[in-house]
């Protein structure tokens, strides 16, 4: 090191001493002006008594540089949250609008319509709800990369959650004619985990199952106490759809991997939803996997903490006497 | 309170001309507002039968534009429905939390929010 850029702060005859020291060392001592200049590394000098190479100093090398950018980089994630919750904002509305208008146009509150101009309105308002959810997931995935994302844990059942989840898809659900079962155990313990972000993850599997499983073919929710993990549950969404070839069961869980680009093409995906559940699923401290066979069907698992969940050192997430959520 | 008139507060000029026709074709006197200091105002003046409010408005965020009818005697009683573009269950408990009758996502499915009407106006207002 040719340049030692420092600044020597407390008594100055140590400093001075010090200063010849690492002079005869061979450092080139370059003396900042009063303000610390970037870059310059804070020397707290505090001991008495340098000798040459016996000098007994005790450095706090306070690198300030490395506090101010973890700080810049936690405001800048602030940043970009609040940048992301204002973009969703700002396509919401101008889509909300199509939307309305559409469905205004549709009921005939403007006068009255043709069955054809029906249908072509009708395309339109779908095109538009489908672009609005591929927002909304792209701004998940944006939002879950961020490196302060919080966990809510609360206690929920699943069932209400899957039924709900249900009514959502009911129509393709009908369109389709699949059969569509829940099996969940009548004993099993209620979830302690974050209500949004699971229901996202069951949102999207539950909403591939019924998307990749062809026309009467059956899609079944099940959950059950995790093999070797006591207090976990392991819940499954099963199909009897197109499958999965098995070099892909790992990268479909990767971020901008997809799979094979026309079945993004023929359904109309981001391709990051199971990366997002990924992310959520192991925010938790759970795992995601699938179990499949091309042409024959998909089996997802994912695991999450229920309320019997051995607490974590030092924290009590329920049942131990505490107010918790 | 008039029970068939409907504040509706909204900032996007676009999307409160569709609501306004949307509303009118069923039988409901609208009147508009697109800020929360305007809707404010609106409602102490005209005690409509319920406000649509969107949260996200210039200037003031909808939530405090809530507590404010609710904390006012004239306006508390008047059952106020969130309309919003965040889908997010914290949002929601804090927008029930604060009085709200309901919190609907928009896009909105319009035949469905007629429906719904008539109960969110006759909803008791929280206590």
């Amino acid at each position: 090191m040719e340049h030692l850029h420092v600044h020597l702060q407390g008594d100055p005859g140590t400093a001075q001493r010090l200063r010849e020291v690492l002079a005869r060392e061979g450092f080139r001592v370059v003396e900042p002006p009063p303000e610390k200049p970037a870059g310059a590394i804070v020397v707290q000098v505090r001991a008495n008594g340098i000798n040459g190479a016996s000098a007994e100093v005790e450095m706090e090398a306070r690198v300030e540089e490395l506090e101010r950018s973890v700080l810049e980089l936690r405001n800048l994630d602030v940043a970009k949250s609040q940048f992301l919750t204002n973009v969703s904002h700002e396509l919401r509305t101008p889509l909300t609008a199509i939307v309305t208008y559409g469905e205004i146009l549709r009921d005939g509150l403007l006068g009255e319509i043709s069955a054809r101009q029906r249908d072509a309105i009708e395309s339109m308002i779908g095109s538009c709800r489908q672009l609005l959810a591929m927002i909304e997931e792209i701004l998940t995935y944006a939002r879950s990369t961020a490196t302060t994302i919080d966990i809510r844990p609360g206690e929920f059942g699943l069932r209400e959650m899957v039924a709900e989840v249900r009514r959502m898809n009911e129509s393709l659900l009908d369109r389709k004619n699949l059969t569509f079962s829940v099996e969940l155990g009548e004993s099993l313990p209620p979830v302690w985990a974050d209500r949004d972000k699971v229901a996202h993850v069951l949102r999207n599997l539950m909403g591939n199952a019924i998307k990749f499983t062809p026309e009467g073919g059956w899609v079944k929710v099940q959950a059950r106490a995790a093999p070797g993990q006591p207090g976990w549950l392991q819940i499954e969404v099963a199909d009897n759809g197109i499958g999965i070839e098995p070099e892909h069961h790992e990268l479909i869980f990767r971020e901008f991997a997809q799979v094979d680009s026309s079945r993004a093409r023929i359904h109309h995906g981001t391709g990051l939803g199971l990366s997002i559940a990924r992310r959520f699923v192991e925010l938790h401290g759970g795992r995601i996997w699938v179990e499949s066979t091309l042409g024959e069907g998909s089996r997802f698992f994912f695991t999450l903490p229920s309320t019997e969940a051995v607490p974590a050192e030092g924290e009590a997430p329920r049942g131990a006497g505490g107010a918790a959520g | 309170m008039s029970e068939r008139s409907i504040l509706l507060v909204e900032d996007s000029e676009a999307i409160r001309t569709a609501f306004t026709i949307l509303l009118e074709d069923a039988g409901y006197r609208v009147m508009g507002a697109g800020t929360g200091g305007e809707a404010l105002r609106m409602a102490g003046e005209h005690a409509p039968g319920l406000v649509l409010l969107d949260m996200g408005l210039p200037d003031m965020s909808g939530l405090d534009v809530v507590r404010r009818l609710k904390a006012d005697s004239v306006t508390a009683a008047i059952p106020v429905v969130a309309l919003t573009g965040r889908d997010e269950d914290a949002d929601r408990q804090a927008c029930l939390a604060a009085g709200c009758a309901a919190y609907l996502v928009k896009p909105v499915d319009t035949q469905r929010l007629v429906r719904d009407l008539p109960g969110f106006m006759t909803a008791s207002p929280a206590a």
